[in-house]
């Protein structure tokens, strides 16, 4: 038997130790184990940015047909990483700043940063820009729903609020309190 | 006027561009040149250095720390060159000394194998090399031991250096397995990596707790092989990963 990667039928190229039985399961070696979290933290955000995906429960392994089955199954050889040890990587995964519980004070559902908060407010503030909305409010839902699908199309509203008052702290974006909820101003990069 | 159309246009036009070659050739010579001169200097200021301060390399392990670090920070390793050694090295004499406490090291990981397994803390290792050097050898560090056992590397040894709860210790158990763990790492191979228990007690005639302290140790001493708790036939299976194939 040899270990080799695999193309998903989404099109993610999954790592040759995603095949190896022993991967799905938490190590008591805490050298083996520190190597297996940072491949499950890189595989992880990898799967993410390629599926677009912001949240990651641990009840997306208890059962099956969830959007992350790709990665925390492998049917092949009928292995799946297990509630417990998926918890310990989340855990390990927001210690390096690699996710944040989603909401907070849980710790059973992560917020996964494949861009971190400070690139997604560089990747708003070019979306603003190169769609002409500079000095326009802009409600939560025009960014996360626009009519054009974006970068943004989907973003949880906790992570484009941390976006937002990023861009806030240089002076590039104003919140507002509009009728129905808040709104946000973009104003162009003070010189 | 007309310009550029007669045959006359053609000579007027090879002629400007002999003369743009030349001018080139020119400038890029006058360029090596100075390149050549620059070169020069530099070697000769190494070779000063190396002269004057070679002794205070070998000898004082704040002064090798300083400057190994400022061969870092500019980007020079004072190993490396095309030679055997490098000119840095031989300049300095760095290199011989290096190999030398790299001996050093394996001669102590090897000596102590039987007490420690092929596992050895670092200062533990450095206390047993100053040991073994005398006081004449100079004083070293852990540093010292780190960038030895990394010049060993290319000898594809297997030593390294491995953190256990914060503690750097020195592994040289790729070269050091018992007999025991030499039957499970066949066993694994033939089995692309996997072994279980019931294996070692059919065919080996092991009792059963010799085979799970086998493993045990292989999986939490030595971080060997991986655990698989989910294996259909056993329950709880090894892996040993160097004993698995790999494509990468």
């Amino acid at each position: 038997m040899s270990l080799s990667t695999y193309t998903t039928t989404s099109g993610f190229l999954l790592p040759s130790i995603h095949s190896a039985p022993p991967f799905f399961t938490e190590q008591p070696n805490p050298t083996t184990q520190a190597t297996a979290t940072a491949q499950w933290s890189r595989l992880i955000l990898a799967y993410a940015r390629h599926k677009k995906l912001f949240i990651l429960r641990v009840e997306d392994v208890e059962t099956s047909g969830s959007d992350w089955d790709e990665i925390l199954r492998n049917t092949r050889i009928n292995r799946k990483i297990l509630p417990g040890y998926l918890s310990n990587i989340m855990e390990a995964m927001v210690a390096q700043n690699l996710a944040v519980y989603e909401p907070v004070k849980q710790t059973r559902s992560v917020l996964v940063y494949w861009r971190l908060p400070e690139e997604w407010a560089e990747v708003l503030y070019d979306w603003v820009i190169s769609t002409g909305q500079l000095n326009t409010i802009l409600t939560f839902y025009d960014i996360t729903d626009p009519p054009l699908e974006s970068l943004l199309t989907g973003i949880p509203i906790s992570l484009l609020r941390k976006a937002i008052s990023i861009l806030s702290k240089t002076g590039r974006s104003q919140t507002i309190a509009i009728a129905d909820g808040e709104g946000v101003r973009f104003l162009a990069r003070s010189k | 006027m007309r310009r550029g159309v007669g045959l006359a246009a053609f000579d007027r036009q090879e002629q400007s561009k002999r003369s743009f070659a030349a001018l080139s050739s020119e400038l890029s010579r006058a360029q090596i040149d100075d390149l050549h001169s620059q070169l020069a200097h530099f070697r000769t200021a190494l070779a000063h250095f190396a002269t004057t301060h070679r002794e205070s390399i070998k000898n004082d392990p704040t002064f090798r720390h300083a400057f190994q670090q400022m061969c870092a920070s500019i980007g020079v390793d004072p190993l490396a060159g095309p030679r055997k050694g490098g000119w840095w090295a031989e300049l300095l004499g760095l290199g011989d000394w290096q190999y030398e406490l790299g001996v050093q090291v394996v001669d102590v990981c090897v000596s102590t194998r039987e007490q420690n397994g092929g596992l050895i803390a670092l200062s533990e290792l450095l206390r047993f090399v100053s040991k073994l050097r005398g006081v004449s050898g100079g004083e070293i560090t852990e540093e010292d031991i780190v960038r030895s056992i990394k010049t060993l590397h290319p000898l594809g040894t297997g030593y390294q250096i491995v953190e256990v709860d914060g503690r750097k210790m020195v592994r040289s158990i790729v070269k050091s397995l018992d007999d025991d763990q030499t039957t499970i790492l066949v066993i694994a191979q033939e089995g692309g990596g996997r072994v279980v228990e019931d294996q070692l007690i059919r065919r080996k005639g092991w009792t059963r707790d010799r085979a799970r302290a086998a493993l045990e140790n292989m999986l939490l001493r030595d971080g060997l092989c991986w655990l698989d708790e989910q294996d259909e036939r056993s329950g709880r299976s090894y892996w040993v990963f160097s004993a698995m194939q790999w494509d990468v």
